[in-house]
Formats: structure tokens, sequence, C-alpha cells
């Protein structure tokens, strides 16, 4: 069809419609180049999949990555992978961004007056080992954790070159924890937690579903434990212990927002009543008699400002648990007691029988650990100036450290600076020499995350640029300062070095397979006698003021290293919906002291360390005397995580947190980060921020939707939303129109509502002779928010990236997004859609609805009638089809689609924001969409074509499970299904067929939605 | 409401001195004959800056991208199609004068029709710039036509856009050929009043107009004809424009009311709009003795019949939510009032629904200044009511989570600017080019009124 | 649709080809020289005599190791200049190769070379080894050939001219209408007559009257009709 492109368009006015017409189409000059040597397992145009490992964080998840003509263009979940089974979490999706991002080093670089200049591998190689024969043992490696092989390999070649020594260095890393197990059971190592099995769950803070220690795990166990069909009673219950109600929390039954720093002593608490109300084992019970004597149980009710009957209860309830998960606090709550605390609760842990069933401790692990202390003493090296070389490799100090240990000026004391980061962050732009190293996709390596797990990272890309992998780096330094170093680390090569460590193996079916995974079960362990006398008190804050500063990990962005892949800026906080910028969360009684903050006014936080300025959220998540500002932004280096992006090149995107912390660590020695009181003051200034959910209040519109656990059981329970709302409005009924009153009305529209599933057969909006009508299911009761599902989708559908300024305009473009509702809302603030946060936020009984929001598919779409050229149509197999080409963009679709999951280009975002070599990454099955174009959700038409073209060669139709979308295959919970509806045996068929829970997005307008929601279960608060 | 007889027309002409049938010629052709004045030269000076200004903005914004604009997810429809609606509204005047009142054998209607009809066209041309204006990729935009093509591809007849399209392109052909026949005779006269290029353009645009009495014959037979196909038309195209409103499921737009709500409202904005533009123009050529203020106060009438049925509708609208029992229904319509358009909805009705209820003084109504200001402020008031349609149904929908807000960009202020100066500069065009009066049917009245005179039958001359 | 799809933003197997091209264009200049000798060498061992124009690097160091088998027959060489004649339709190639000379003459079959067609999406275009497999034995003294050879040495792909090309908005696959039976003659004409490759102007007229020349729009639906295959617009367009 001849294309007529919009700047040849305007050429063209005038000139004549048979010109136009001929403009665009192929053009000869356009070339076709093959391969010179094919390899043969390569067809263009298939697709082929190779087993990696993610390394985004230490959970090391197996991936498989999809690449296309030799490029990987998405990461997925390898299901043979005992860690994530399938799933990916957000960041490990967004990852695939490190190979194609545009700041990237694509050559050595040296420093040249003031700044870094290219260079090639053999003079930079010349250089720096030139620079260790000098310095000899004042040369001193700083880095992250990297995998066993490499970091055994790099110990011998600090040897070699007769180094003085290497620091692993990891913010996040739980020190504290393994100093705990190391006192109570001898063993040096992290537990790991297993909550599959469990019926109580109670995390002190640990964030185990964002930034824990194995978030896509864990959130698959904990789905496990509570599902509703499998489990009986509902499954497991979650309690969550801490200040602020994150994502995690989000999830929890019940909400005991405590005082930070009290959670050691609520365990010990919690404890004391179970083992009083006959919990616990009796090995258990003789155990901790002493310690739990010194416990007064009131007296830490005061402490930690929880009242006594909640203790109570919830211990009781821990008390009859069959089989309680205790999770210890994660870096949030890491308090300078953090140690005893980890302590306490893992104390908990063994006396309730835990340990050994939910909870089990791997053999420790050999090979260097992340260490606080050290890295803080090597800091101190460096500022007498008794380091001559410091290699940093894999870490981003100079940003995660807080400037309060001093490590910028310490770091200008060294001589010479070696980097060996492969793209720039405010480390590297410190550095002498840049030696690039190659990004996960594109080098050798492998992970052990727990005994007999080994799992192995292969090279799917070619190297893009003049990099090498770090191995290879250090391995040609040592061969250039002379063959006695090289003979000191005999190997010829990273790939060779692995095949080695590998030796007993199978490896190349453990290449295939992503690695070999044999768990071994945890060891035997039995209390330290002594161990459990330790004094359990309060930890001390610094400084003064009125709040408690609570500094969380990024649900995205981790401790910042995510900051710099657009699509974890541009995906909305999982709790707040906020992107691209940082923030304060206070509670509205804390705004209203500070003199009545808005969401978006200003205010400036100040500690002993320092003073930052941000804009505050206020919601009722928070305890009223702690402001929580997260971990991640406030970087100065980078296109993304900078205002560079923003058009304000080396200004910093948001604030960094860690600059008011100051540098202290808990009594293991172990990093601390909750330590400072703050002072808030208000600015006066408001900033608009770019927020993707205007409102957590769904007014009593079936949005998102709950059921109490006991009427689930009692079978005809019906969709919850009546009662709610008819409470939440004053006088319900007459006074609360659109809320159908308590009684016969609520009764009847109760029926209504899930007759609604009823009412029409979603199978039936398809062509006649169509064997398809793909539907979709969304368990809104197994939904944690991670949004996984939202990166995949980006990725997988070549989705923009639209930044700061254009999502603060709301022209965000993601086509699933995930909605957050706070209860059944109400029509408090008619006025406007402020406030954004709901109140009953603040309730313990946590009313959470998570309800993720994408083409709903409809059989009826309000959107199709209107289109005037019939860019979107009702396609045969019910899909709501889009045809990108077809669009002239009079909107009128998205104007009438009541779930806004329209999209459009409003410019031409595919040019302006996919910088080289980015575009690599396309999904080349995918249109990219111009300027002027409507786009949305097609359920990944796309893999269903290519499903059906296999099934057609068959000729049979697409089976079950045999085709899926990008957002259900990269869920951890499985709560997302997807199939096919015409096939009542299905999965998605099945599952949507709940009598109950299930119930349609806005389903009165009744359009028909192929997207059937499971209303989330109310367990209530745990009782005894 | 209904036109007062023939005699009461002729009772009011009577007033002023009854000129001789050339004088009525000299006054109306010395409009247009004369050469263009420094003040003409200097309003088509700004007009064609305002316009210049508008093209600029327009064509950076086809290179740019609509995002130029104040649009956000989820408001897809802005100023643009605010002021689409607005100038459609405006082409209404002409063709209800020229049809309806010509049925109704409303007389006074004559004095003014030519200009309304010529506001018509132009209006309907502007309105005609947004369709383009507004779409994001007007380089396929040929694609909403009906046209044959060999990818087998049709449009969808159900959207209530290609209702659109048909309607409004039916109503330019049809008031454009009205307009042209009514103009027929007074180009004859011109052709022999004229020398030179006028005469040769006069000339062939006449189609060798002799003003017989066969040609005058069919003349009329013509014109009754063409109102009569016209009329429905009035109806018509802005109830297809409300359409595209009412067929939509957001709240605050699926109203039934809305075809009815809308027709009262253009005739409404339209009667302004020529009232605006016509008290300068008489005063310019001071043509007070054919444009009497009895013109103006009829004119007048009709805005108040107007106003209070679009005031009715407002009123209605707000019962059908409270009605319904929705609660989205009803939130969107509290916001309205008090939500962050408070403004705009306030505007809206105090100068739609309140002030020209100042019509009911016969004082205010034949006060010519007053009913300028009237008139203006109802302008304003019809394209915030159109804002407020628009924007605030747009921003208050069914999901909460894509709540938005809208503001206009200077970019598309200076397109709506743009779009005025276009206007403005045909009509002027329009003033130097052709009798803004028609000559021939007002020398009817003013037979006629001799014939009353002298008592013999009308046509004796 | 908009700009993206013609410009700088196709992601089609191709443009990863020509980059992975250009890697190995970068690593051959970096051997340039050993490349040469070689050449130089390997002619000089073969015939015991190196003259100086075999020396230069870009005389073809071919044509020296070329006469390997058999001379070509007439015919080869009528189809080799039919193949590089400016003046019939169709670009001219960098290398003279005739389609009439292998799929007609020699009867060769068109997924022999066009590996993959019938398994992907994307016809395979075959790579230069594939070319080598039977040209290290026949043609050597070929120009055309002698190209070829030229590039396999210099193991740089060759740079066709594209003929047939769809806009990234539509998702033609090759394999379904192979398996479906379709000959590549359907859209691509009497390929085994051509000695030049061009686009054939087949015409169809439907719908009434309107001519639609291939490859576009009218001239797919108008086959997907005859053969009762999808019509659905998301069967192409995604």
């Amino acid at each position: 069809m001849p294309e007529i492109h919009r700047r040849e368009f305007l050429k063209l006015v005038g000139a004549s419609a048979g010109a136009a017409a001929t403009v665009g189409c192929s053009d000869p000059v356009s070339k076709l180049i093959p391969y010179v040597i094919q390899p043969e397992v390569i067809v263009p145009g298939i697709a082929n999949y190779y087993a990696s490992t993610c390394q985004e964080c230490s959970a090391a998840c197996g991936l498989l990555v999809k690449t296309r003509e030799g490029r990987p263009i998405k990461l997925e979940g390898n299901p043979e992978h005992p860690i994530n089974q399938g799933a990916l979490c957000a960041r490990g999706q967004a990852s695939i961004g490190r190979s194609y991002h545009p700041d990237r080093y694509k050559t050595p670089m040296k420093r040249v007056g003031d700044k870094l200049e290219p260079t090639t591998w053999d003079d930079a190689i010349a250089i720096l080992s030139g620079e260790i024969k000098r310095a000899g043992n004042r040369t001193w490696m700083l880095g992250g954790q990297t995998g066993p092989t490499a970091s055994a390999w790099i110990d011998k070649w600090v040897e070699a070159v007769g180094a003085g020594g290497r620091v692993v260095y990891e913010p996040f890393a739980p020190e504290a924890l393994r100093e705990a197990t190391q006192a109570l059971f001898g063993v040096a190592s992290e537990p790991v937690f297993d909550l599959s099995g469990s019926d109580l769950i109670i995390d002190f803070g640990s964030d185990f579903l964002e930034s824990g220690p194995s978030p896509t795990e864990h959130a698959r166990q904990f789905a496990e434990a509570r599902d509703i069909a499998k489990r009986e009673r509902g499954g497991a219950r979650f309690v969550y212990i801490g200040p602020r109600l994150s994502m995690t929390a989000s999830n929890a039954d019940e909400w005991v927002a405590a005082k930070p720093g009290s959670e050691g002593l609520l365990a010990l608490a919690l404890l004391k009543v179970a083992i009083g109300a006959g919990g616990g084992t009796q090995a258990g019970r003789d155990g901790v008699a002493a310690p739990l004597a010194k416990i007064d149980i009131a007296a830490v009710a005061k402490q930690a400002d929880v009242p006594l009957a909640t203790i109570e209860r919830i211990g009781k309830a821990l008390g009859a648990a069959k089989s309680p998960v205790l999770l210890p606090p994660g870096v949030a709550l890491a308090s300078r007691r953090a140690a005893a605390t980890a302590r306490a609760v893992m104390l908990a842990n063994w006396a309730l029988g835990a340990v050994g069933k939910g909870v089990s401790i791997p053999a420790p692990r050999d090979g260097k650990l992340p260490s606080y202390h050290q890295t803080l003493a090597l800091v101190d090296a460096m500022k007498q100036g008794s380091v001559g070389v410091l290699l940093v490799h894999g870490s981003n100090p100079v940003y995660s450290l807080p400037p309060s240990t001093g490590f910028s000026e310490a770091l200008a004391k060294v001589p010479f600076v070696v980097s060996l980061a492969s793209m720039p962050d405010e480390s590297s732009e410190r550095a002498n020499l840049v030696l690039p190293d190659h990004t996960p996709l594109e080098s050798w390596g492998d992970a052990e995350p727990r005994p007999g797990i080994r799992s192995l990272v292969q090279p799917t890309l070619r190297p893009i640029y003049d990099t090498r992998a770090l191995v290879d780096t250090l391995l040609d330094v040592a061969r250039a300062m002379g063959a006695d170093v090289a003979a000191k680390v005999p190997t010829d090569s990273f790939r060779a070095l692995v095949e080695q460590a590998w030796a007993g193996t199978d490896f190349h079916a453990a290449l295939a397979k992503g690695g070999v995974f044999a768990a071994q079960p945890g060891v035997e362990v039995t209390l330290v006698g002594s161990a459990v006398d330790f004094e359990m008190a309060e930890p001390a804050l610094e400084g003064d003021g009125d709040f408690t500063l609570l500094t969380s990990p990024g649900a995205l962005l981790y401790d910042g290293r995510g900051a710099n892949l657009a699509w974890l800026q541009e995906t909305p906080d999982p709790v707040t919906k906020i992107t691209w910028v940082s923030f304060a969360e206070i509670s509205p009684r804390a705004a209203e002291k500070l003199g009545g903050l808005v969401f978006g006014d200003v205010v400036e936080v100040e500690t002993k360390a320092g003073k930052l300025s941000l804009p505050v959220v206020v919601r009722g998540g928070v305890r009223d005397d702690v402001i929580a500002i997260a971990i991640g932004q406030g970087h100065t280096v980078g296109l993304w995580s900078s205002g560079t992006d923003s058009g304000h090149p080396g200004e910093a995107r948001g604030v960094n947190v860690i600059d008011v912390l100051p540098a202290l660590t808990d009594e293991s020695g172990g990093r601390a980060w909750l330590l400072t009181k703050a002072k808030v003051t208000n600015t006066g200034r408001h900033e608009k921020l770019p927020i993707c959910q205007d409102s957590q209040n769904q007014r009593g519109r079936r949005l998102g939707l709950a059921v109490p656990l006991a009427e689930l059981a009692a079978g005809d329970a019906h969709v919850e939303a009546e009662h709610g709302a008819a409470d939440a409005v004053p006088g319900a009924g007459e006074s609360a129109p659109g809320y159908p009153a308590h009684g016969e009305a609520a009764h009847g529209e109760a029926h209504g509502s899930h007759e609604m599933i009823k009412a029409f057969d979603a199978s039936m909006d398809r062509a006649p002779d169509s064997p398809y009508r793909w539907g979709m299911t969304i368990d809104s009761d197994k939904c944690t928010g991670c949004s996984a599902c939202v990166v995949a989708c980006y990725i997988e559908n070549n989705i923009s990236i639209v930044g700061e300024e254009q999502v603060r305009r709301g022209r965000h473009m993601a086509w699933l997004r995930i909605e957050r509702w706070v209860g059944d809302g109400n029509l408090e603030g008619g006025q406007d859609r402020l406030p954004i946060f709901p109140d009953a936020e603040s309730s313990s009984t946590v009313d959470i609805r998570i309800a993720p929001m994408l083409c709903q598919q409809c059989g009826a779409a309000p959107c199709e009638a209107v289109c005037p050229v019939i860019a979107t149509y009702h396609a045969d197999d019910g899909l709501n089809g889009m045809i990108y080409n077809r669009c002239i963009g009079t909107r009128y679709c998205a104007n009438n689609c009541p779930y806004k999951v329209r999209k459009y280009n409003w410019f031409d975002f595919a040019l302006e924001r996919w910088p080289d070599p980015m575009y690599l990454m396309a999904n080349p099955d995918v249109t990219v969409r111009g300027q002027g174009v409507m786009e949305k959700c097609t359920f990944c038409v796309q893999r269903v074509a290519s499903a059906r073209q296999i099934a057609k060669n068959e000729n049979r139709v697409i089976r079950d499970g045999e085709v899926t979308t990008a957002c259900a295959q990269s869920c951890p919970t499985h709560a997302i299904q997807f199939g096919n509806l015409v096939d009542k045996t299905s999965a998605v068929a099945k599952a949507g067929s709940e009598p109950v829970r299930g119930y349609h997005s806005l389903e009165e307008l009744n359009t028909r939605p192929a997207v059937t929601l499971l209303a989330k279960v109310q367990r209530g608060t745990v009782e005894g | 409401m209904t036109p007062p007889p023939g005699e009461s027309i002729a009772a009011m002409i009577r007033q002023t001195p009854v000129p001789p049938d050339s004088q009525t010629n000299r006054d109306v052709m010395n409009i247009f004959m004369t050469t263009p004045g420094l003040g003409w030269l200097l309003l088509v000076g700004i007009c064609l800056g305002g316009l210049g200004g508008g093209a600029a903005v327009w064509i950076y914004q086809i290179y740019k991208g609509l995002g130029i604009a104040g649009y956000s997810h989820p408001i897809f429809w802005g100023a643009y199609i605010v002021t689409f609606v607005f100038w459609v509204g405006i082409a209404h005047a002409g063709t209800l004068i020229s049809a309806i009142l010509f049925l109704f054998r409303a007389r006074w209607r004559n004095a003014i029709n030519r200009s309304a009809e010529a506001m018509t066209i132009f209006a309907v041309f502007t309105a005609q710039l947004f369709l383009g204006i507004h779409v994001g990729r007007i380089w396929k935009a040929y694609f909403i036509l009906p046209y044959p093509n060999q990818r087998a591809l049709w449009v969808n007849f159900k959207s209530p856009l290609l209702w659109d399209t048909f309607a409004i392109s039916t109503y330019t052909l049809t008031s454009l050929i009205f307009f042209y026949v009514g103009l027929l005779p007074d180009l004859a006269i011109a052709r022999d009043r004229t020398t030179g290029w006028r005469k040769a353009l006069y000339g062939s645009l006449a189609l060798g107009w002799q003003g017989t009495s066969r040609q005058w014959k069919s003349h009329n037979r013509t014109v009754l004809h063409l109102s009569g196909l016209a009329t429905p038309l009035v109806l018509s195209v802005h109830s297809v424009v409300s359409w595209d409103f009412a067929m939509a499921i957001v709240p605050g737009w699926h109203a039934t009311i809305f075809a009815p709500y809308f027709v009262a409202g253009a005739i409404f904005s339209g009667f302004a709009m020529v009232l605006t533009v016509m008290i300068p123009v008489r005063r310019i050529f001071s043509l007070e003795h054919i444009l009497t203020n009895y013109h103006f106060e009829n004119m007048c009438r009709f805005l108040l019949l107007t106003s209070t049925i679009v005031t009715y509708a407002y009123f209605i609208e707000y019962f059908i939510a409270w009605y319904s029992g929705v609660e989205a229904e009803k939130t969107a319509f509290y916001l309205r009032l008090f939500g962050p358009y408070w403004l705009s909805t306030w505007i809206m009705i105090v100068c739609n629904g309140v002030i020209p209820q100042l019509f009911w003084f016969k004082k205010l109504r034949t006060h010519i200044p007053t009913v300028f200001v009237i008139s203006t402020l109802i302008n304003v008031g019809m394209w915030f009511e159109r804002y407020v349609i628009i924007i605030t149904g747009l921003s208050r929908e069914f999901n909460p989570a894509v709540w938005g807000h809208y503001t206009p960009t200077w970019y598309e202020l200076m397109i709506v600017a743009g779009s005025f100066s276009f206007f403005s500069i045909l009509f002027l065009i329009f003033l130097k080019l052709f009798p803004v009066i028609p000559i021939s049917e007002v020398k009817e009245l003013v037979i006629h009124e001799r014939a009353h005179a002298s008592g013999q039958p009308a046509g004796a001359h | 649709m908009g700009p993206s799809i013609g410009g700088r933003f196709r992601v089609s197997p191709n443009e990863f080809m020509f980059r992975k091209a250009s890697h190995l264009l970068a690593r051959v200049r970096r051997r340039a020289v050993e490349v040469v000798l070689a050449a130089v060498i390997a002619a000089g061992l073969v015939f015991g005599l190196a003259t100086p124009e075999r020396v230069d690097a870009q005389a073809p160091a071919a044509p020296a190791a070329a006469p390997a088998g058999p001379r070509s027959s007439q015919k080869a060489y009528d189809a080799q200049t039919a193949a590089s004649d400016p003046s019939t339709p169709g670009p001219v190639q960098p290398i003279p190769f005739s389609h009439a000379l292998h799929a007609g003459e020699y009867k060769i079959e068109c997924l022999y070379c066009h590996t993959g067609t019938d398994k992907s999406r994307a016809a395979g275009v075959p790579s230069v080894e594939l070319c080598m497999g039977c040209h290290t034995h026949f043609g050597g003294d070929m120009e055309g050939v002698q190209t070829l050879k030229k590039y396999w040495d210099e193991q740089l792909p060759v740079p066709w001219n594209q003929i047939y090309r769809l806009p990234e908005h539509v998702k033609f696959r090759h394999n379904r209408h192979v398996s479906a039976g379709v000959d590549c003659q359907r859209c691509h004409g009497p390929i085994e007559t051509m000695d030049k490759v061009y686009m054939t102007k087949d015409t169809i007229w439907w719908p009434w009257l309107l001519p639609s020349t291939k490859p576009e729009m009218g001239w797919c639906i108008n086959c997907h009709r005859e053969n009762q295959a999808s019509q659905d617009c998301l069967t192409c367009h995604y």
C-alpha cells in the first residue's frame, strides 16, 4: 500500500495525488544483506532461546534469552529453573536494556586532563599493568558480588599481581542475618525461607515481595500458600509488621504499624504469647524460656506503640499456627541492632519449629562475601593515601556509600582509579582508566544462589562494542605483567575458566538447561545454648527531629542500579504510582502538623548528615512519626538516571537519600540503614508529580472488588462492593446513589453482580466459524502488584518510553497498568480527585485491591463502533483488533473506552525516544507505531499468530497453554491466565468460571469484556 | 415565534423616509464598489497576521505531532473540536434565515439574509479546517472518505464521525448553491453598473441574468424549492454533530437531549454572530434605513427564545444525571459546577442563560450598543459551552485512575485565533466584492410598500 | 503508517545482518594485508609465477585461482551478459546472477538456495558460503563467479538490491504460503525465466475496475479471497 510519510506529506502538499501515491513505495536502494556464513541454528525470522542467568540481584533467577537473528530481544524466565520457575521480575525484564544502552562505553577510556578519552585495549592494559607494578600491594579491588567461579579466580589474581586485597561491597548485603544464624546455630549462612507450606507468615519488614532476597520465588510461594482453591481456610494468613504500608504490606491481611526498631522486641513478645498459648516445639519452649522471662509484653506493647490486644491476638494465632514463618527485617529496618533483631526473629522461628520446615539453614558458602566494615576500612586506607591503585567493578560506591564515610574525598586521594563498569556511573566518571566490561548478555559466567543450585550465564549477544569481560581484562593485565604472573592464574579465557569450573558436569546439557539444579537440603542445626541470652533493646537513633527517616529500597530501582534503565523509571512505583522522581511519604496527620501539606508540596528533610528537599506524598500508609524515602534516585550521571533525559544534563534526578545517612554499622559490622531522626520543614513550594494513577479511590465503581472469606466459604457470597460502599457513604442507599443499599437491594445487586458473568458468554463474541475466542482471567487475590507484567509488556510490544515531562502531562504509554484501589472507596473529596490516597489506607486491616488493567477485548466494544475508518474492529477470534496503518488518529475510540486503555502517539516517540543502538532490541514481530496513531494491547496477537502458524501446519487448533501473553508469562504468582474461552477445558475458562469471585470491570456498562477478574479475598485479621 | 404580517413590516419601513429604488441600489453598491478604505486594509492586515500564525502552528503541528497541544490521556479532544463545533453552530443562522424564515414569509429577513448566508458558508469552511487540524495523521485523512479503492476497504457507517463528514459536506454544498442563486439578480445589477475586471467577474457569475419575468419566475421557484430542501438541514447538521457526543458513553455526553439542545444552541450562536458582525457593518456603511432596528429587534427576540431553550437543556442535563442515579454521571455533573472547570461552566451559564434574558425589555433589545455587547457575550458563552461539555466530560470518566486535567496550550489558542482571522478575512473580502444587502429583495419590499401607499397593485411600475 | 516504518526504525533481519556485516568488514580491514599476501602466495604456489598485477589487491585475486573445473557453457555466458545488461528492467545486481540459468536451465529447487523459506516468515537469502558450496567447483572461469569468490575471500556479504519489499506493518509469512502450496511465481513472477530479477506488474481488477498491482494490498486480498484464505486484518497487520 502506498505509504505517504508525514514529512514527505509536508513536501507534497499541493503536489498531485498521483505524485503523492508513488512516494514511499519500496525504494530501490534498500539492500538485502545475507550472512556470509549462516550459522545453522539461525533461520532469519525464527527466534532462538538460550538459557542463562539473571545478574540483577543475588537471587540469580534463570533466564530464557529470546534472540532473533543473533540479538536478544526479550528476557523470559526459565521454566526449568528452581528459583523462578518461568517467571521473571520487572528488574530482570528490564535488564536487557543494559546491553543496548546508549550510554555504554564503546572503547576503553583513559583520563586526559579532566575528561575521559577513548583509547585502545593494548594501551589501556599496558598502562594498568604498569600502574599495578608500581603500586604493588597498594593495589586494591572494590567490587560487587560476582559468580563463584569469577570470584575465586579474582582472589587468585589479586594474589598473583601482588595486590593488597579485594573487598566485596554490596549495599544490601544481609550481613546481620548471617551473623544471627552464626550466633544461634553456629552456621554462617543466610537462611532460606520457603513460604509455600506456611499457614502464618509474619514479615518484620523484609518486603520479601519487592526487595527481599528472592522476590520472584517468594511471590510464587506466597501465592501457593494462600491459594484459595487449594488451601483450606483460605490459606496462609499474612501479618506485616513495619512502619510503612509497602507493596508487600499491601498484600497483607493485617498491618501492624509498629515503631521502627521495635521488631526484635515484638518478635520475642509474640513468641512469649505463642508459647504461653501452647505453641512451639518442646525443645523450643525449653530453649527460649530464659530469655523470654525477661520480656514484659505490656512494656513491649508500649515501646512498640502497638495495642497489647493486638500482640496477644497475633501471638495466640502464632501459637496455634502449624507451620508459621517469621521473616527478619530487610534493608529498610536494618537498625544498629539489626543483628540482635535478626537473632530474635530467627530464635522465634526456631522455637516455633519453623527451622527445618519453612526456614532452612544452607551450608555456608565459601568464597568472599560482601562486608561493609571491610569497605569502611578500605575507605580509611584510601584516606591515609595507602592505596595506590583502586579497581572498582560491579558497584557504584560514590553513589551508594554515604558521603559521611568520606569516600568521595578518599577516592580523590587515590592516585590511579580504574573502573570496570560497562556504562558510565558516578564512580566510573571519577576513574583515570575505564576498562568497559561486557554486559551479562555478552559475557560468560555462573551463579550459585544456594548450595546445589548452580546456574550458568552464557553470551547470547555478540559484543556490540569493543568491550571485554572482567576476568578477561584482568587476565590480560596479568599477562602484561609477565609470564610469571600469568602462570599463577592459569587459564586462557573466562570461557575456559567457566568450563573448567564446571568440569564435573555435562557442560552442554547444563548450557541447554541453564545449569545444574540439585538443591541441597539445609544442614541440621541445633541451638547454641549460650546464644539465646542476648540483650534486645531498641536501637538509638542519631540526631533529633519529629520524624524517623525510613529509607526503603526502591521497589524497581533497588539500590539505584535500576535507575538508568528507562523501563524501571517509567514503570510506576507499585504503591504510589509515581514515576521518574523521588518523593517522601508522610501520613495525613503529619502533613497536618506541617501546615496542611498536600500531595506534591515540597519539604526539606534535614538530618545531622545533611539535608535534601523533595515533594511529599500524603498517605495513610505511613506511621505518623515516620518519613519514608525510597533509595535509588538522585544519580547525576546517565541518560535516564540523571536529569539528562529531561534536558538538564549533570543534574540529579530526584534525590539520593543516602546522602543524609550517617555511616554506621550494626553490631555485626553490617550496614545499618534505620539510623537517624529527621527534621522536616515546609518549603512552601509545590511540584506537579508525574503520577500514573490519578486516584486510588474507586468511588464504589466496580473496578476492584473483594469478597470476605466467610461469605466465600458460605458459597453464596456476593462481591463485596455493596456493603463496603454502602458503609463508606454516609446514610447509604438513598443518599449514596450509585450504590445499592443493604438488605434486599444489596442482595439483588449481589446476585446480579455474579450473574453478570453468566449474563453473557464471552466465548460467543467471535466469528461463527472461528475456533478461538481469546480471553484472560486475572486473580487479584494472587496479584501482588510487582509490575513484572508491565515491563514485560513494554519490551514485548516495543512500547515507547515517553519520559518524565510527558508522564507528567498524562501521556504514559503503558498498555498494561496496575491499578491499586484502597477499599471500595467513597465519595469523599467528591469535589475532585484529591485525596489521591483515601484515609482508609491507614487501617490495620489491609484492604488494598490490585487490579491490572489492560484492553478488555470487549465483545461489545465501545471503541469499535465509533472508529470512522475501521482501524479498530472485532477480529474473527474475538480480539479487539487495532490496525495501526489504518488509523488516522481521530482518537474517538479512546474517548469512548471506559477503561482508558488506549494510548495515543502524541509525538513520534518511536523515533525520538529510541536512541541508537536501542532499536536493535525491538521486537521485529510487532509494528512500531508512528506519530498520530492509537495503540493498545491486543493480547500479544503476534504470539497468537505465530502459534497459529504451527497449529495450521499440523492442521489442528492451538492447544491450551501453547500460546501465552508476555504478561501472563512473566507473572510469578500465575495470577494472569490466558487462553481460548471456546475450549471450556482450558485453564482460563476454568479459572474464569469461579462462581463467586468472578466479575468484570465496570460490568454495568455491559461491554462484554473477555477479561474476567477474580475478586480479592478478605481474610480478615488473624485470630488465635 | 410567528413572523409579523407583511403590513406591519411595511409599517415599520414607512417610519424611515422612502428612498427611490435607484437610491437603494446606490447605497448598497457603494459598499462594495468603492475602493477599500484604510480601515478595511488594516483589518485585513491584522487578520492575515493571525491567519499566518495559525497556519505556521498547524504546519509545525503536522511535523512535530499533536503533543504540542494540551491533550493528555484521557482528554483526547480539546480546543480544536470545541472550536469546530462552535463554527458549525455559527453556520446555522444563514440557512435558518434564508430557508425557514423564507418559508414562514418573514419578510424582515430580507435585509440580513445575504450576510447571514455568507457567514454560514465562511463558518462551515472554517469548521471544516478543524477536521483536518484535529486528526493525528492528516496525510492519511483521505481514509475517511468512502471511495472505492483497490484495498477493498470501506468506512464504518456506524461512526458518528462519518455521519459528520456527510452532514457537513452536504450542508456546505446546499448553502453554497442557496447563496449563489440568491446572489444572481444582484450580480446582474452589479454587472450593469461596473466596468473593467469587476464587470467581467460579475458578468460571468451572473450567468446572463436579464431580470425577465420568466427568469424571475424560475428564480423564485428555485429559491422556494431550495428552502424546502435546506430546511431539514438546519436541524440535521447540528443534530449529527451533537451525536458525536451523544452516541459516546462518556458521562456528560451520553444524553438524549443533545440533538435539540445543540440545534437550539447553534441557532442561538448563529444569530448572535450575525448581530455581532452586522451591527458594525451597518454603522460603518450607514445602512440604518435598510437594516432597521426592527430587524435587530426581531433577531433579539430569536436570541431570547433560543437562549431559553438552551437554558432549559442545561437544566434537563442535570435532572437526567440525578434521575439516572449513575454515580459517574452525577459526579461528572457535580464537578462541572464545582470541579476544576467551574469557571468555564459559570461563564457558559451566565452568558447563555442569564444575560440574554435582558432581552425581555424592549428598551434593551432596541438599544443597539447593548445588543452588540450581549451578542458578543453570547458568542463567548457558546464557545465555553462546547468547552465545558467536551473537557469536563472527558476529564472525569468512569475510571478514576485516569482522571485528567486539560488546559489549552498557546499553540492551540493560536490556531483558534487563526480560525477567527480566516473567517474575518473571508467576510471582509465578501464585503468588498458582493452586495452585502440583497438589493432586489429589499427593493421588493420598497415596491410593496409603495403599492400600499398608492393603493395600486404591486409590481405595476 | 508513520515515518517509523520506512525509516530508520525498520527492524528487519536485513538490518541486523548489515550490522553484522559491518563488524566483519572492520575485522577484514584489520587483516587486509594478510589476506592479500595469502592470496598472492596461493597464486604463486598454483602457477609458480606471480605477476605484479596479481599483487594488486584491487584486481580480483580470484581469476588467478579461477579455472577450477570445466569451462562453463555458452548458455551460462549469455545468461551472465543478460543479467548485467542495465537496459533490461530491474536493478543491476552486484553479481550478475541469473535465475533463468540456475532455476530455469539447471532446474535447481528454489528452496535449495533460499533455505528456511518454508520454515520462516522471512525468505532465506542464500549466504555467500552456500553459493561457494557449488562454485568452488563450477564456473570459476566466469566473471560473476570470480566476483563472488572475491566476496568470499574477503568474508564480505553480497549487498543484493532488494526487489520485493513490504512495509513493516505487513506481516507476510513465506512459510505459510509455501506450505499452502502457492508457487513462488505467483508473487515473484516467472522468476525461472529472468536473467535479471525485476518486479513483474501483475494486475487484478478487484474491486470493480480498480487496478491493483503487486505487491499492493488489493492484490493480496484478491488472492486471499480466491483461495478462501483469512481476510481478517489481524492476519497480516499487528
